[in-house]
């Protein structure tokens, strides 16, 4: 059955797969295979879902051919550089296209309901499906929810569909929930941030026929020596909006530095909230204990002053801080919010997770390291060697394997949705590992494909 | 992985407890013998006229790395830093921070410093370049807890490269010509390095003008000694206005705010109306 090419084979071979043509046999052969592209919302920004498309891009591009389409650009340059070998597209420029007729008309396509649709037009709605009609990718890649839609809308046939949700389902607004329960249905493959987000998709929308797997965010692996342990200094960052809860965190340190006024609490970031945490601090008499150091890029080189971080957010879809710290070899104090926290500490092993909006058990959590240093330092310990899972290279093993198992099991005319499991079932008489099966189909097609041609 | 963007080659730092500064260019550099270039920050309009070179260690295909020892000490200022490709370079490359690990640094109040003490603490200017703010003074006076009150304030500090002796006054020099000075006696710990002082609010909303002016603080260790800036310098901190800010306090229908300026020195600003 392997043997059959697949019934409407596009042509898509590419110059640098030729030069690993007599190959047929490697799995890296197959990964050489892929073009890529990510549908991201403006990459000329700073935020969490840029940094980790852009560092999911990077490491990608070691065996595949990645670009980054940008719906908006709004400057020269952006914020964060890409890789060299990742290309960048922009579809709407707004230094120069801010007053385009069609801009100025609401978009019919990227759904109302979700959250940045009044940066959406016309115009993006034609320049996204434009692009996507042309495009030569085998894999296109959505970023938030309203390019999914796009994608599942308008992307062709022979186009792998892969939508990726950095928020939560729980958290979306009724009416993009619904928008998104027709869209999502055709897409291939739903990646969420959370083991706990995933199954709320699987659970709460019917979406048959598509591949729903939780794909964590990867953090770089830390170029600067681990913290020791021995500072007496807390660290957080995160924007200064409500959600982060630095409010409560403030008033539960105001505890460690009762008791051990040696200690300082460092809060990395910038937003509305600055006064009014400032005021805070103050009126606790905190001024000589907690500061409000603005913001900091990249935070790296903070972390490693610390020998404790801590997140206290009411929501949190994954929690990049938690592991960059933990990468820096910190153990982190986190509220169990949903739904990134649990699913990156391991409570009382690497960091403690505590009750939202907790401040007495937020207050004690951080007590019990501050005063434990051989517990502490331990836990720094386990937590560097534990965040290793968000490593790039882990991720991107994880996202490759996803890609390619969807690919192959497209191609071989089955549903995405099959997963390693089912396949191993219906051919372990072959005597082939599930993983070896998928891509010796996916060489296969593509073997075919250069054979056709020469 | 990812870096924020902008032209220029970035350099990484780490500075050890001494002061001194390891300095490395991840990419590789073209030249054959590269340097980087220190100079110090001209006054606006005015030339440079001090500058350093350390000469950088060039790896093929591999990091360069040089390091800034720390004696000679560096005077104090801002010094901005350069890639010299050769020692005619006549262009010298503006250099972007990378990562400045300055964990050394954090606590370097608890380390008793000798005479002159310098301090070097490499930052990030407003432009995002590399930068080096050096403090050289003949003896120092490390500010630490500042307690605001109802009525005064307390501020508790270490002298670094001077001892106490007899007849020692904190003064406070209102800024400007004919300034009014306010002494304080401090109160000096069994080792004679460190101290605290109070202030009075309502003595100094008074000897303050009507239209509010900045105190500035220092501390004489003996009846005839040369003042003293009090400051806090000894840590990783180059700039610390907006991150370490203390309370207000309301007195004689004033407001008084102890702050740390630009050059992280300790003054009090009083402001009327």
């Amino acid at each position: 059955m392997f043997n059959r090419p697949p019934a409407a084979a596009p042509a898509r071979v590419r110059r640098h797969e030729l030069v690993t043509a007599h190959n047929w046999t490697g799995v890296d052969e197959v990964c050489t295979g892929m073009k890529i592209s990510f549908l991201l919302h403006n990459a000329y920004g700073i935020g969490g879902t840029i940094t980790t498309t852009f560092n999911l891009a990077q490491a990608l591009a070691e065996r595949h051919d990645v670009e980054i389409v940008s719906v908006l650009r709004h400057r020269k340059r952006p914020q964060i550089t890409p890789d060299p070998r990742v290309s960048l597209r922009p579809l709407v420029d707004l230094r120069e296209e801010k007053d385009h007729a069609s801009h100025r008309t609401p978009a019919k396509v990227f759904p109302s309901a979700e959250y940045r649709y009044r940066q959406y037009s016309r115009l993006t709605d034609e320049r996204i499906a434009e692009w996507l009609a042309a495009t030569d990718a085998d894999v296109v890649i959505g970023t938030r929810p309203g390019l999914n839609v796009h994608l599942a809308l308008q992307a062709p046939e022979r186009v792998l569909r892969v939508g990726q949700e950095h928020l939560t389902l729980d958290n979306h607004p009724a009416p993009l929930r619904t928008a998104l329960r027709r869209a999502y249905r055709r897409l291939d493959v739903l990646t969420t941030v959370t083991e706990a987000d995933a199954r709320d998709y699987r659970r709460r929308m019917h979406l048959p026929g598509v591949r729903v797997e939780a794909l964590p965010n990867s953090v770089p692996d830390p170029v600067l020596p681990p913290a020791d342990g021995h500072a007496k200094m807390i660290v957080a960052a995160g924007r200064l909006v409500p959600v982060k809860r630095y409010d409560l965190l403030i008033q539960a340190f105001a505890r460690v530095a009762c008791e051990y006024p040696d200690w300082h609490l460092r809060i990395y970031g910038a937003g509305e909230q600055r006064d009014a945490l400032r005021a805070r601090i103050e009126r606790l008499g905190l001024s000589n204990n907690a500061f409000l150091m603005g913001p900091a890029a990249p935070m790296e080189a903070e972390w490693v002053k610390a020998s404790i971080g801590v997140s206290t957010s009411s929501f949190e879809p994954f929690g990049m801080t938690i592991v960059e710290a933990m990468r820096c070899g910190l153990p982190v104090v986190s509220t169990d919010c949903p739904y990134g926290p649990a699913e990156i500490i391991e409570d009382g092993v690497d960091g403690r997770l505590v009750p939202v909006g907790d401040r007495d058990r937020l207050g004690s959590a951080l007590l019990e390291l501050v005063r434990d240093d051989e517990r502490r330092r331990a836990m720094g310990r386990a937590a560097a060697e534990n965040a290793r899972r968000f490593a790039p290279r882990n991720v991107v093993a994880h996202a490759e394997r996803l890609l390619e198992e969807a690919v192959a099991a497209r191609s071989a005319g089955r549903s995405a949705t099959k997963t390693p499991r089912d396949v191993r079932q219906n051919l372990v008489s072959h005597g082939f590992a599930a993983r070896d099966i998928a891509h010796t189909a996916t060489g296969r097609v593509l073997r075919t494909l250069r054979r056709g041609q020469r | 992985m990812t870096t924020e963007s902008g032209a220029g080659a970035r350099v990484n730092c780490v500075v050890d407890a001494e002061g001194r500064i390891a300095l490395e260019l991840p990419a590789p550099v073209a030249a054959t013998r590269p340097h980087l270039l220190l100079r110090l920050r001209p006054k606006k309009g005015e030339p440079v006229t001090v500058s350093r070179t350390v000469p950088l260690e060039a790896v093929a295909d591999g990091p360069a790395r040089g390091v800034l020892e720390p004696l000679p000490a560096l005077e104090e200022g801002r010094w901005d830093v350069f890639l010299l490709n050769g020692p005619d370079d006549t262009a010298p490359e503006r250099l972007r921070p990378g990562l400045r690990d300055l964990r050394a640094l954090v606590d370097g109040h608890l380390r008793d410093r000798p005479s002159p003490v310098a301090v070097r603490i490499p930052y990030v200017t407003k432009e995002g370049y590399l930068a080096v703010r050096a403090w050289l003074r003949t003896a120092h006076a490390e500010a630490g807890r500042i307690d605001v009150g109802d009525r005064s304030t307390t501020v508790t500090a270490r002298l670094h490269g001077a001892t106490f002796e007899d007849g020692a006054v904190v003064r406070l020099r209102m800024r400007g010509s004919d300034a009014p000075e306010r002494d304080v006696r401090p109160v000096t710990d069994g080792d004679h390095l460190g101290f605290r002082f109070t202030v009075d609010h309502e003595d100094l909303a008074a000897g303050t003008a009507a239209e509010g002016g900045i105190w500035d603080v220092f501390v004489h260790p003996a009846a005839d000694a040369p003042p003293i800036r009090v400051a806090r310098l000894l840590d990783d901190v180059a700039d610390r206005k907006a991150s370490f800010v203390h309370p207000a306090a309301r007195a004689a229908g004033a407001v008084l705010r102890p702050y740390y300026t630009l050059d992280n020195d300790l003054s009090i600003r009083v402001a009327t109306g």
